[in-house]
């Protein structure tokens, strides 16, 4: 110290400071080296977490062609709108839906959904807003990036259907996993995330794991504000595997296009091979538009549309072929008839049964409505659907007959089609009489007259009849109906070193293409292709539709509905008609069922007719077409 | 005798001090550069280092007594700048604040760095005065005058942090102008203790609520604070530290700085910047540099001819140490964030040539501690 100074020991005072400048700098050092030596591994990762994304890159779904490779669903790209999860964590995200949905038009409804739902995932998923943005979006969101800075646009693809709901029950639809099955331990097990896009019915829905392809990524560095700085890594997608289905195209157009004429605009036509199960048209009618579920069902108006759909009183999302029950009517006869004949009930030789114009049971007679056929052969007793033959057949088999046939012609399973929700058809058994009539729950022979002509508590679905008729035409060979010809290879994608490697994958068919034999004798098989071959081809119920060079093989039906009414109307009898071509070595067989049309085959023969002139002008050449009015020579 | 002088001058003059602060300024534009490498932030700064090196070349070969003499003008000046700011169309409005005075292309000017050193050398003249015994309670309040109208202005502007660095030149002159030693050790013991007493009163009375209760919250928990909200800073200024690691990183285009994660990299940040650069050996060296200057400065006073120029260099080595200790500390999630530069480093005229203004002080009190 230069200075005298008598103040209080300043030199010690110095001395404190300079202690407390180096205490200072050292628990500032100390500090430093818990952050960067101890737990510097720990911090350089949440940097590394903080600037790094994995972006997924959608994958395009699979092609779905038809049989001749006609392109029936594909995916095109769209522009999509997506909310950064990341730069609104520090905000009430639910602040954000009035502006947005306001803006966007969207329902504020999907939006508080779409973000309640993707509270469990990861932080760096986007949030989809909307789906197919139009011009007009994509200027706000531009004009907006200040206002809104976590919005962006985005391409992604979208499905896209056939119009006028053409093959729309066959086809199905996809459209975002549902929160009920994220939930579902069937679609945990295969890793769904919100906001994926999967087949939610028909065949998108049973072949998704196929037409879904395997996402890819994109290692992006991101700034602060989620803005992508660079690509470091990028893992390109994996397409789906395109799918061929069974269908052609133009005998679908055909169906389409017959339902569309039929009185009331509903039914079924399914057309298949019986040589192998192939479908070849399968049309419902109402039908739907699914595109309302890949494409609209995020706005106001689809769902809106979506709404309607389910409570319109036609049931158009019903798909008619496996989800419809029918009474069988008139085309029981043939199956009723192989049965009886295999049963030994009647015999090729000894087949005369009466007619008598009906039966009585008990105090009560119920008629056959085709008039007397005196006695009839099993020949005429199809050709010209006698009611009283049937009755007595029936009889003659019981209930234990009746079902033993139920089960030969498996009506009393699922036909097993490649299809979501078939139902079962329901078959005459005791147990279902005494549920049905509490009042009267024993069987009696009259139930059993019932059940002998397809017209008792017995309903079909289309799809199951067809498939019994096609195996009597196949003299005994039964197909499990599907949809799917061929499921394509897709390449590899990726190092095969690396986790992220996508093997290729293999082709296949349809997985259960073996047939069932049902041991029918040859020569009992041939009486009832006979009668069913006379039935359009001689005296029948269906001559009106006879093909030159053709050779129909069919069966018509009535399906009492409640009890007769006008024409047309409301409770008019359902149209069946189940038939297979060329009868004596069949191609196709198709069948038809307008609902509500009237009596008898006026409608569903000419339909199913519709079908066979596009089939054969593919085939053979224009065929001769029909006469004016053949409506009116079918009865 | 000019020969003499200039003799005597080259061979007492701090080079060490004028070395060490220019080595820091350096290592302080390589570290803006890699902060904002896109900007000019790192050219100007190279600037006002040239322009500060002249100031404090200008300063040291001055006589700080005859500068001291001449505080109270220097202060009234100063004080004049510091109500000129204030008034709307001159003073430059910045995130709320208007501390800056728009100086052509230059760049902008903060009084509030500048008048540190009308405050110091008028403390310097009041208690200079060769003194026998403790302060008494009539000096003291001069002193807290003196500080207190200056920082009424910059309050005004409103800028805590700048005002916060304030408080250290007047408690170092009273410390070294004998505060009696129980008084020191009474407001010592009343911070320690009352510190956790207040907070734990402020909470439970509700007075403790809203965005300062979090903003404390985020200093004693940073790990659970609410990283993207009142915790971001502190949160990412301990992750850019700590991903500096042992070495450094060298990917500097993706740095947290150029990411933006890091806010104010070049300026409050710039020890962040420096940590993930240079990891723990470069803040170490850096912490080591100013551990260094600061003892030659406090030797310099120790040595010093007069009780002014011992104050002048003391309440220096008090301003630098609480703001390089509140800055750092606010990097390494030690304190709250306050905006203060880190003296020598952060990019910004003003604090720089202020620093050197007040080094060039030290350099002529060590300068003349032989002459009469």
């Amino acid at each position: 110290m230069k200075f005298v100074d008598d103040s209080q020991n300043l030199r010690l005072r110095l001395r404190i400071i300079q202690a407390l400048v180096m205490v200072l700098l050292g628990a500032l050092g100390i500090r430093l080296y818990v952050l960067q030596v101890v737990n510097g591994a720990k911090y350089a990762e949440v940097a590394e977490n903080q600037r790094i994304r994995l972006l997924p890159i959608p994958a395009p779904r699979g092609v779905i062609f038809d049989r001749e490779q006609r392109m029936l669903v594909d995916s095109r790209p769209i522009y999509s709108i997506l909310l950064s999860r990341e730069d609104t964590k520090s905000i009430d995200r639910n602040s954000l839906i009035p502006p947005l949905a306001g803006a966007l038009n969207i329902d504020p409804q999907i939006l508080r959904e779409r973000f309640e739902q993707v509270k469990s995932q990861p932080a760096f998923e986007s949030i989809m807003i909307k789906e197919e943005a139009t011009p007009g979006d994509i200027a706000w969101v531009d004009a907006h990036q200040l206002e809104f800075p976590a919005i962006r646009v985005e391409q992604t693809p979208q499905r896209r259907y056939p119009a006028n709901g053409v093959l729309a029950h066959v086809l199905g639809y996809v459209q975002e996993i549902s929160p009920q099955q994220l939930e579902d331990p069937r679609y945990k097990a295969k890793n769904y995330k919100p906001g994926d896009i999967i087949g939610q019915d028909g065949v998108e829905a049973v072949y998704d794991e196929f037409l879904r392809g395997r996402d890819g990524y994109r290692k992006v560095i991101v700034d602060s504000r989620g803005h992508i700085q660079r690509e470091i890594e990028r893992v390109e997608p994996q397409s789906g595997q395109d799918i061929l289905l069974t269908i052609d195209s133009d005998l679908q157009q055909a169906a389409e296009d017959q339902l569309k004429k039929s009185p009331q605009g509903r039914g079924v036509i399914i057309a298949m091979d019986p040589n192998n199960g192939e479908i070849l048209a399968l049309a419902s009618a109402p039908s739907f538009d699914p595109n309302l579920f890949s494409q609209r069902i995020t706005t106001k108006e689809g769902r809106a549309e979506y709404a309607a759909l389910l409570n319109h009183p036609d049931k158009p999302l019903l798909n008619r072929a496996v989800q419809g029950r029918y009474p069988p009517g008139s085309t029981w006869k043939p199956l009723m008839a192989m049965a009886g004949l295999q049963q030994g009930a009647i015999t090729i030789e000894h087949s005369n049964l009466v007619c008598g114009g009906g039966i009585t049971i008990g105090n009560r007679f119920t008629r056959c409505m085709g008039g007397n056929h005196g006695a009839p052969n099993i020949h005429t007793a199809i050709e010209k659907s006698c009611d009283g033959y049937f009755y007595r057949l029936g009889l003659k088999m019981g209930l234990e007959g009746i079902q033993q046939m139920v089960r030969e012609f498996e009506l009393d399973k699922r036909t097993g089609i490649d299809l979501p929700h078939e139902i079962i058809s329901i078959t005459p058994s005791r147990e279902l009489k005494a549920k049905l009539s509490p009042s009267d729950p024993e069987w009696k022979d009259i139930d059993t007259v019932h059940a002998s002509f397809g017209q008792g508590q017995d309903v079909i679905t289309p799809m199951a009849l067809l498939r019994a008729h096609s195996s009597i035409g196949m003299r005994g060979q039964m197909f499990v109906p599907h949809l799917l010809k061929e499921v394509r290879t897709i390449a590899a994608m990726g190092d095969p070193n690396r986790d992220d490697f996508r093997p290729a994958r293999p082709s296949r068919g349809f997985d259960r293409p073996q047939p069932r034999d049902l041991g029918m004798p040859a020569d009992e098989n041939a009486v009832v292709v006979q009668a069913m071959w006379s039935v359009v081809n001689e005296a029948g119920t269906a001559t009106g539709i006879k093909m030159a060079g053709f050779d129909i093989a069919g069966k018509t039906g009535t399906a009492q509905v409640v009890s007769l009414g006008k024409e047309g109307s409301e409770h008019k009898d359902h149209s069946w008609f189940v038939s297979y071509a060329p009868a004596f070595k069949p191609e196709i067989s198709c069948v038809a069922l307008i609902e509500n049309a009237g009596l008898g085959s006026r409608f569903g023969a000419p339909s199913v007719r519709a079908i066979y002139d596009v089939y054969y002008s593919k085939k053979h050449g224009q065929p001769q077409l029909p006469k004016e009015n053949i409506a009116m020579k079918v009865r | 005798m000019v020969e003499v002088l200039k003799k005597r001058t080259i061979r007492d003059f701090d080079w060490l001090v004028a070395a060490l602060a220019i080595l820091i300024v350096a290592f302080g534009v390589w570290e803006i550069r890699n902060a904002q490498p896109t900007e000019t932030y790192w050219q100007k700064q190279i600037v006002g280092l040239g322009i500060a090196l002249i100031a404090m070349i200008a300063i040291a070969f001055s006589d700080y007594r005859r500068l001291v003499e001449l505080a109270p003008i220097f202060y009234i000046f100063g004080l004049m700048l510091l109500v000129v700011v204030l008034v709307p169309g001159i003073g430059v409005k910045v995130n709320g604040q208007r501390c800056w005075i728009q100086l052509g292309p230059l760049g902008r000017f903060q009084p509030s760095e500048f008048m540190k050193i009308p405050v110091v050398l008028m403390l310097a003249k009041v208690y200079g005065k060769h003194r026998t015994g403790a302060l008494n309670w009539k000096e003291a309040l001069k002193g807290a005058v003196i500080l207190l109208i200056p920082l009424a202005l910059i309050l005004l502007e409103p800028d805590t942090g700048q005002a916060v660095t304030y408080l250290p030149l007047l408690a170092i002159v009273l410390f070294l102008s004998s505060v009696r030693m129980w008084i020191v050790a009474a407001v010592l013991a009343a911070c320690i203790v009352g510190t956790p007493l207040a907070y734990a009163v402020g909470v439970k009375t509700g007075m403790l609520h809203g965005y300062k209760l979090e903003r404390i919250n985020v200093i004693l928990d940073p790990e659970s604070a609410d990283k993207r909200g009142f915790g971001y800073h502190t949160w990412q200024s301990m992750v850019t530290v700590g991903a500096g690691g042992v070495m450094g990183t060298r990917d500097s285009e993706f740095s947290q700085s150029s990411l933006k994660f890091l806010p104010e990299p070049h300026t409050d940040f710039i020890f962040a910047v420096t940590a993930e650069t240079t990891g723990f050996i470069g803040c170490m060296l850096l912490l080591a540099s100013y551990a260094l200057l600061l003892t030659r400065l406090i030797t310099g006073a120790r040595r010093s001819r007069d009780r002014t120029g011992m104050l002048v260099i003391m309440a220096i080595v008090g301003g630098l140490i609480f703001q390089i200790g509140l800055n750092v500390g606010m990097a390494v999630g030690l304190l709250p964030v306050i905006g203060v530069p880190l003296p020598l480093m952060s990019a910004g005229l003003s604090s720089v040539l202020a620093t050197f203004i007040a080094i060039g002080f030290a350099i002529s009190v060590q300068l003349r501690r032989f002459v009469n």
